[in-house]
């Protein structure tokens, strides 16, 4: 769930950490609802903090936070910087 | 006078301050903001400008114009059908990048649009300089700067919207990427045969999305351009790698960044602004969920210390009013309803204004200021557990106060399987109503734990619930992708507005219901059949509950209202000493039943419009179900308590 190979996902970055998204595992619909956001392949993204437990993540792309459940947050793999 | 009326839209994402634009352009009052999620209901009003007539529409606030939810659905066939002279596009300026992806796909529909750059101040502050000329030149439609909290450039918006009128001219066009472009290109020549109200180029990108509906719809036209559609679509996957759908909207995604690169510049030492520094507290894996615990602990505080106060304050203003009615019209049969419905009516404004009333003033307040969001992340883990997200907590925290309006803010969820769970659940929820009964009875004559704990047990009910019903029900359960807002310094006149929609949509649901039923009982009663449904009903109450007799007509009567159980015990009794009639495992088991049993009529009306009589009435009758075998248990292991 959480390392997918040699993969690394937005849930495995530290807060405070950036990364370029490269690809959403399954789910065309929140691949897609992703995309409406501005969360494509390519995006530079900022880890801002991750909630307790496996709660959701909170990022920055673009200027603007956006908040991710944890599993769909696991399902994106991002190019660490 | 038709022929000079104007037909305009707002339509824009959430949080762009889209609402706030369409109060003051129309002035009318009306509820605004995503999470009551009041929007989706149409907001009309009209505008009087240069002797012009302008008809306004406020859209719901959405991300993309797909069908995804239903939301999207309404605002998409306005557009199209209805043919607005112009769509006002209002965006978040501070955020232009991922507004201009919804613009982009506005521009689809090839109707005329105005971008209304909103919150322009705070784009300034935060050393955004956006480049309108270029902006405009670029996507070929007017855009004009505003920040509709003041006022700012609103006529101006107006003024571009009568330019436009009489000018008929191409919409532009923005192209994506070469193999998109032939794909739209060689499905547009075929459309442009059939007859549809849509657009053909826009037809074309939703045949290459596999919007469903497009697709049945020309489907029953001309199966020949689906399949064509099927074949192009897979001839992009087997470029790209990836779905159709995802290339379209990934293709939107870049165009929007590209012209927000050509037109944006931001300040580079951006230094942390106050929204980040706020919610390093307000988020925090500690501190979060205590600043959370305080901020709710004393809205229920506020909301319960001034809702007694004032319905203390209604109940010594209407005592006689009984006594001198019976003086005055009499005690016929007539008269006695009559009655009935004057007290449903002053029922509901005892409910209205000591309790529903301060509570929506503080919790508007909390959503202006940016915090339910907050709220949202911090609870999203434990709202999964229960196959809902976090923005369900909302709805949880509203149903504390009175179910109604809980119920009406599920419509935030994005799937009808999210909708209907979390409808369910906030039904469950103890409203104001019965934390009555609880802290007047069990809280004042068991103890307070006791009532502390009978939340606790609310809370399991619910929990577990959840847990059921979202295994029950199929689908996947919708992640959380929610924008974080920044905090921003509430208006009071925008809360004072939203509270006044809240309250009149309240009394328009409910008021009917509640005065027909209430006049419904009370025919029952004076017609002298109650005593026959309670010993009807004994083997439940008496039997199985251990209850006295009397429960039965309380708990009919409770349908009405729930704290009529303890009002109407009262006046059985005549007295409030309730602990000499009942016993504290009485108190109890009836405040369990009461807790769960049937949702009281507002409620049930709400649950009805939004799903149907069908499934209203198979949540009644399992929770009437679940309540009496419940309270009947805990019944049974108080005996080894007491």
């Amino acid at each position: 769930m959480v390392q997918q190979g040699d993969q690394f996902c937005l849930t495995d970055m530290k807060e405070g950490q950036t990364g370029v998204m490269r690809s959403v595992l399954g789910g065309k619909m929140a691949a897609k609802r992703l995309a409406d956001m501005g969360l494509t392949a390519g995006t530079e993204i900022k880890m801002i903090r991750k909630a307790l437990f496996k709660g959701p993540v909170q990022i920055e792309l673009c200027g603007a936070r956006l908040v991710l459940g944890r599993g769909l947050a696991s399902r994106i793999i991002v190019d660490p910087k | 006078m038709s022929s000079n009326k104007i037909n305009i839209v707002l339509a824009g994402q959430g949080n762009s301050g889209k609402s706030v634009f369409f109060n003051f352009l129309t002035g009318l009052h009306q509820h605004i903001g995503n999470w009551a999620g009041k929007t989706i209901e149409k907001c009309e009003g009209t505008l009087f400008y240069k002797e012009q007539t302008i008809d306004v529409t406020d859209l719901p606030g959405i991300y993309s114009l797909t069908t995804s939810s239903e939301e999207e659905v309404i605002s998409r066939e306005y557009i199209i059908h209805q043919k607005p002279d112009c769509v006002i596009n209002v965006v978040d300026s501070t955020n232009l990048e991922r507004s201009l992806i919804f613009t982009l796909q506005l521009l689809e529909f090839q109707c005329p649009v105005i971008l209304a750059l909103n919150m322009f101040d705070l784009s300034k502050k935060k050393r955004i300089t956006i480049d309108i000329n270029k902006l405009r030149h670029i996507l070929g439609i007017p855009v004009v700067p505003t920040v509709a909290s003041r006022g700012y450039g609103i006529t101006r918006v107006i003024d571009k919207v009568l330019e436009m009128q009489g000018e008929r001219k191409e919409y532009p066009v923005q192209r994506y990427g070469k193999e998109i472009e032939d794909a739209i290109h060689k499905l547009t020549l075929k459309i442009s045969g059939l007859e549809t109200p849509y657009p053909g180029r826009w037809i074309a990108i939703k045949l290459l999305e596999k919007d469903p509906d497009i697709v049945d719809l020309i489907r029953s036209k001309d199966e020949a351009i689906t399949e064509e559609a099927w074949k192009l679509g897979e001839h992009l996957e087997d470029i790209h790698g990836h779905d159709a759908a995802l290339v379209i909207a990934d293709e939107r995604s870049h165009l929007a960044s590209r012209i927000a690169r050509e037109t944006v510049k931001l300040s580079h030492h951006q230094k942390s602004t106050l929204t980040d520094r706020m919610d390093a507290v307000a988020t925090h894996k500690v501190y979060g969920y205590l600043v959370m615990i305080a901020i709710l602990g004393g809205m229920f505080l506020t909301v319960f210390g001034f809702g007694n106060w004032l319905s203390g304050i209604f109940d010594s203003l209407f005592t006689g009013w009984h006594a001198s009615w019976k003086e005055n019209v009499g005690e016929s049969f007539i008269a006695g309803l009559g009655w009935a419905g004057i007290e449903s009516v002053l029922a509901l404004i005892q409910i209205a204004l000591p309790y529903i009333l301060p509570f929506y003033i503080i919790l508007y307040f909390l959503e202006n200021w940016g915090y339910m969001s907050r709220i949202s992340f911090l609870m999203d883990h434990f709202m999964h557990r229960m196959g809902i997200h976090g923005k369900g907590c909302i709805s949880f925290i509203i149903g504390f106060g009175c179910n109604v309006p809980g119920c009406l803010s599920c419509r935030i969820m994005e799937s009808k399987r999210e909708r209907f769970i979390t409808t369910v659940l906030v039904t469950l929820v103890p409203c104001s109503a019965v934390s009555v009964i609880v802290f007047g009875l069990v809280g004042k004559y068991v103890g307070l734990w006791w009532a502390a704990g009978l939340y606790l047990l609310a809370a399991v009910v619910v929990f577990t619930v959840g847990k059921i019903l979202s295994r029950l029900m199929i689908g996947e359960p919708v992640e959380l992708i929610m924008p974080m807002p920044d905090y921003k310094a509430p208006r009071l006149k925008t809360i004072l507005r939203q509270t006044w929609g809240a309250l009149e949509e309240f009394v328009y649901i409910a008021a009917p219901v509640v005065i027909i039923s209430g006049v419904l009982i009370q025919a029952i009663n004076l017609a002298g059949w109650m005593q026959a449904i309670s010993s009807f009903l004994k083997p439940v109450t008496v039997n199985w509950l251990g209850l006295p007799a009397v429960t039965g007509i309380l708990l009919i009567f409770g349908i009405l209202r729930k704290e009529l159980i303890l009002v109407m015990l009262a006046a059985y009794l005549g007295t409030t000493h309730f602990a000499g009639a009942l016993t504290a495992q009485q108190m109890i088991t009836l405040a369990v039943v009461s807790i769960f049993y049937v949702p009281c009529v507002a409620t049930i009306s709400v649950l009805w419009k939004e799903y149907g009589w069908k499934k209203a009435l198979l949540i009644c009758i399992i929770e009437i179900l679940f309540a009496i075998l419940l309270a009947g248990l805990v019944s049974r292991a108080l005996n080894f308590v007491f």
